[in-house]
């Protein structure tokens, strides 16, 4: 009944990321000031949703490739997580902008509708799982619709907010590190991303863990 | 646009000291920030960002806790389910 070690080194790890997060000191940065350490939160909630996601279409095409029930499960559990990390990002988003544009939401910058967008687009996905009960056929939509979503997410996140003008730090059509982006600010960006992508990974195992002895304590009742 | 509520606090010492001054007369040990512990003295330092911190380690460590306790649990249901298949696998 013990936790896996990885688990205590993403713990130790995460709680490490936060206090050098907000200890270390960081250059001025016109406008951002100190809301430049919003990098080590708000943008890994992004990198962990794309991996998330891609994981989702990989099982999903696995799923297809091959009907297994444990794919379909395990491509659902992934776009669930990624779908966490996303509403967390569009939310500490909002709350950035509030204090940076003087507005908690404005249809004027792409990026932020857009991925309010590929939101809406995974909600879809759950709405349509809803819509069968026969479990091999929903499995199966579920993973084309998959397919698709998946697909829309590199124009939507990455694609078509760099050829549009925006206010967001990191555009003008380059990518996200541009001179803007202080190189000390790195030190704790990538750890970050590790750190949030392994926290994903964890949620995904408790997750899987969850349904499949869901599963097996209903063929033991039946 | 001027971040009023941020310049209000700009003396940091005076932002931590409202409550003792407010309530100065019926609270006897309210100190000036000068005089207060090394541990408060560094929590009102550096305009109040590890009052932040300490918030955001807190919501952090609550959120791990319940992760580890549901983990555990659900590890838990795991040993159980064996041991049923286990003896159903035995009586058959």
């Amino acid at each position: 009944m013990k936790l896996k070690p990885w688990k205590y080194i993403v713990a130790i790890w995460m709680t490490g990321v936060i206090i050098a997060g907000f200890l270390i000191p960081i250059p001025d940065i016109d406008i951002l000031q100190q809301s430049a350490r919003n990098l080590f939160l708000h943008v890994p909630m992004w990198f962990t949703m794309t991996v998330c996601f891609a994981a989702g279409l990989v099982y999903s095409i696995r799923y297809l490739n091959k009907p297994d029930p444990v794919m379909d499960r395990k491509a659902e559990t992934a776009t669930q997580v990624g779908l966490l990390f996303g509403i967390c990002g569009l939310l500490t988003g909002s709350v950035w902008a509030r204090f940076t544009w003087g507005t908690w939401w404005t249809f004027a910058e792409p990026r932020m509708n857009l991925s309010a967008l590929a939101m809406m687009i995974y909600v879809g996905y759950f709405v349509l799982r809803t819509a069968f009960d026969n479990p091999s056929k929903r499995a199966k939509i579920a993973a084309v619709f998959n397919v698709f979503a998946a697909t829309t997410i590199p124009f939507l996140l990455y694609i078509i907010p760099r050829q549009l003008p925006s206010l967001h730090p990191g555009a003008e059509g380059n990518p996200a590190f541009s001179e803007i982006t202080a190189p000390e600010l790195r030190y704790i960006f990538y750890p970050a991303i590790i750190g949030f992508i392994a926290l994903a990974v964890w949620l995904n195992d408790v997750l899987n863990r969850y349904k499949k002895v869901k599963l097996q304590a209903e063929q033991l009742t039946a | 646009m001027k971040y009023l509520l941020i310049q209000a606090q700009q003396d940091t010492a005076s932002a931590v000291d409202t409550l003792s001054r407010s309530y100065a007369d019926k609270w006897e040990a309210a100190k000036e920030i000068e005089e207060a512990g090394v541990i408060m003295q560094a929590m009102a330092s550096y305009d109040l960002i590890f009052v932040v911190l300490a918030v955001s380690l807190i919501i952090w460590f609550v959120l791990l806790f319940y992760l580890i306790r549901v983990d555990k649990k659900v590890s838990k249901l795991e040993e159980q389910i064996e041991l049923k298949t286990l003896e159903k696998n035995h009586e058959a």
